[in-house]
């Protein structure tokens, strides 16, 4: 195991602390940059060895950057598949970052507030990741880095189109923003199809917990701007920060003070059973633990639940994912073994905050 | 080389257009003949060239246009989505028109940031009052063409260019 993802391992990054404005419905904000040198190819056409260029070069200036925050470089290629797994799961990297192939790597906060990738499906990926809603931190600490980097790197740009990408869906500034949310609410009173039918209509994106082509697992979505080009970043921040996501908050809030005045029985059943499985399986998969989980949420965010704060969720979320569980209990464990250390490890965590 | 469908050496090549994709077979006598390809016996291998260079001409200029710089093929594009270089957004510029505009809610123009290193001041400024030449010429057009919709964003993109404060 990497020396520095073992690093990792002992805390969850500030984005899983929760403090950030409006935690009860949005886990975390997040801006990504993408960017292209001028005078290479895109990933699609480049060879081994441009491959190989490319990621020196953009390895040394990255660690020549100046940063206020310290952070560590980790190449892929020389990091074994749990600890990729690991990364993805901390939402460091992409799924395709992780289990695609040649020279690659990524640049990692030790706080874990920025990535940077080198190598994915543009030269640079660049992100910064915060709890709660604080997308403006977000995009201000994004742009700070941008400029950094960009100080010693040509990026391939043109006046018309902008920053040049790999797909045309990313032209222009090159910018997603994006939250994840938390809307059990909303499922609980079957508004969420509506949601995703509006969601489209503002030309957004909708995703699930990890990204593009993973299902909705535990009421977490992703939410992201679709268009890049032919608006400013901050205009692109300002329709979306301070026009879409408070309609998106105020329909999940609305639904949760529905089911507590109308449907107050179901809604403290639903987190009863959660808090049942959680605190009572003896065999318990990660999608069951998702799920318990999603409900427990919401019971500590309606002050429904004792005794347990976001950070013990946000921590056995994290935890009982496949690649931080392997990492935690240091071992590989199959099938009924591993569901029941799963169990029990949930157990231990559920247990002491309890009382 | 072998036959696709038996281990038979393949003595008969043929290159198949479905749905718009191209598709090559290497069969031996038999398994043609069964797969009912050899019906056509007095086809010359010649004529069969002639049959496939017609068949790939028919395909649009476009499809047959290729980067100089990486080698991406437009028709490559269509399948993947991603481009090969910087340059393919010039050598394909007529195609990615559609693609762009449908993809960016008919946004055209760049307004966000610029790179720290590249662009110099001055250059900066040389090039904000050629993009608004150029927008304001494509207003008039969209105006002509009576594309309001287009108009009022090009309208928007030129304020926002206007309103941003010169560099020193
Ligand atoms: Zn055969
Ligand atoms: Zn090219």
């Amino acid at each position: 195991m990497n020396p520095q993802i073992q690093k990792l391992l002992g805390k969850s990054g500030e984005w899983l602390a929760s403090t950030g404005p409006q935690n009860a419905v949005v886990v975390s904000s997040r801006v990504r940059l993408a960017r292209n040198l001028a005078d290479f190819p895109f990933m699609t056409k480049a060879g081994r060895t441009q491959r190989a260029e490319l990621h020196r070069l953009c390895r040394e200036q990255l660690l020549g950057m100046s940063s206020a925050r310290p952070f560590f470089y980790i190449d892929m290629e020389k990091t074994d598949q749990v600890d990729r797994q690991l990364l993805v799961e901390r939402h460091l990297i992409s799924k395709q970052h992780a289990f695609g192939d040649g020279s690659r790597g990524v640049a990692v906060s030790d706080d874990e507030a920025f990535s940077i990738m080198v190598n994915e499906e543009d030269h640079i990926r660049l992100q910064v990741i915060r709890s709660g809603l604080q997308l403006r931190e977000c995009w201000r600490e994004a742009d700070t880095l941008d400029n950094a980097l960009g100080q010693h790197l040509r990026y391939a740009f043109s006046d018309r189109f902008g920053f040049l990408t790999a797909c045309p869906t990313n032209l222009g500034t090159g910018m997603r923003v994006s939250v994840m949310l938390h809307l059990p609410a909303l499922k609980l009173t079957d508004e969420i199809e509506k949601v995703f039918v509006a969601a489209k209509d503002m030309h957004l994106a909708v995703r699930g917990l990890f990204g593009e082509g993973t299902e909705a697992i535990g009421d977490f979505y992703q939410i992201s701007n679709q268009t890049t080009l032919g608006r400013s970043e901050e205009e692109i921040l300002t329709e979306f920060a301070d026009v879409i996501l408070p309609r998106l908050i105020a329909a999940e809030l609305s639904a949760r003070s529905v089911l507590e005045q109308e449907r107050p029985l179901m809604l403290d059943d639903k987190i009863g059973r959660a808090v049942g499985l959680l605190r009572n399986a003896r065999l318990l998969s990660s999608e069951e633990a998702l799920f318990g989980l999603s409900h427990l949420r919401l019971g500590v965010a309606m002050g429904r639940v004792a005794n347990l704060t976001m950070s013990t969720i946000n921590r056995i979320f994290l935890t009982t994912q496949p690649g931080h569980f392997q990492r935690t209990l240091g071992q590989s464990l199959e099938g009924e073994a591993r569901k029941a250390a799963r169990a029990s490890y949930v157990r231990q965590l559920m247990t002491p905050a309890a009382g | 080389m072998k036959c696709d469908r038996c281990n038979k050496p393949a003595t008969i090549h043929l290159t198949e257009i479905r749905n718009g994709k191209s598709l090559e077979l290497h069969l031996c006598q038999q398994c043609a003949a069964e797969a009912g390809y050899l019906q056509q016996t007095h086809l010359s291998m010649n004529d069969m060239l002639t049959e496939f260079v017609k068949a790939k001409t028919g395909m649009s200029q476009r499809d047959a246009l290729v980067c100089p710089d990486c080698g991406m093929k437009w028709q490559e594009f269509k399948e993947t989505g991603l481009l090969g270089c910087p340059k393919d957004y010039e050598i394909f510029s007529d195609q990615l028109r559609g693609v762009i505009e449908n993809a960016q809610r008919g946004a055209t123009h760049h307004t966000g940031k610029t790179p720290t290193a590249t662009v110099a001041p001055e250059d900066s400024v040389k090039l904000r009052q050629a993009e608004l030449s150029r927008l304001k010429k494509d207003l008039t057009d969209a105006l002509e063409h009576e594309s309001y919709e287009v108009a009022a964003m090009l309208r928007d993109q030129i304020k926002a260019l206007e309103a941003v404060p010169p560099t020193h």
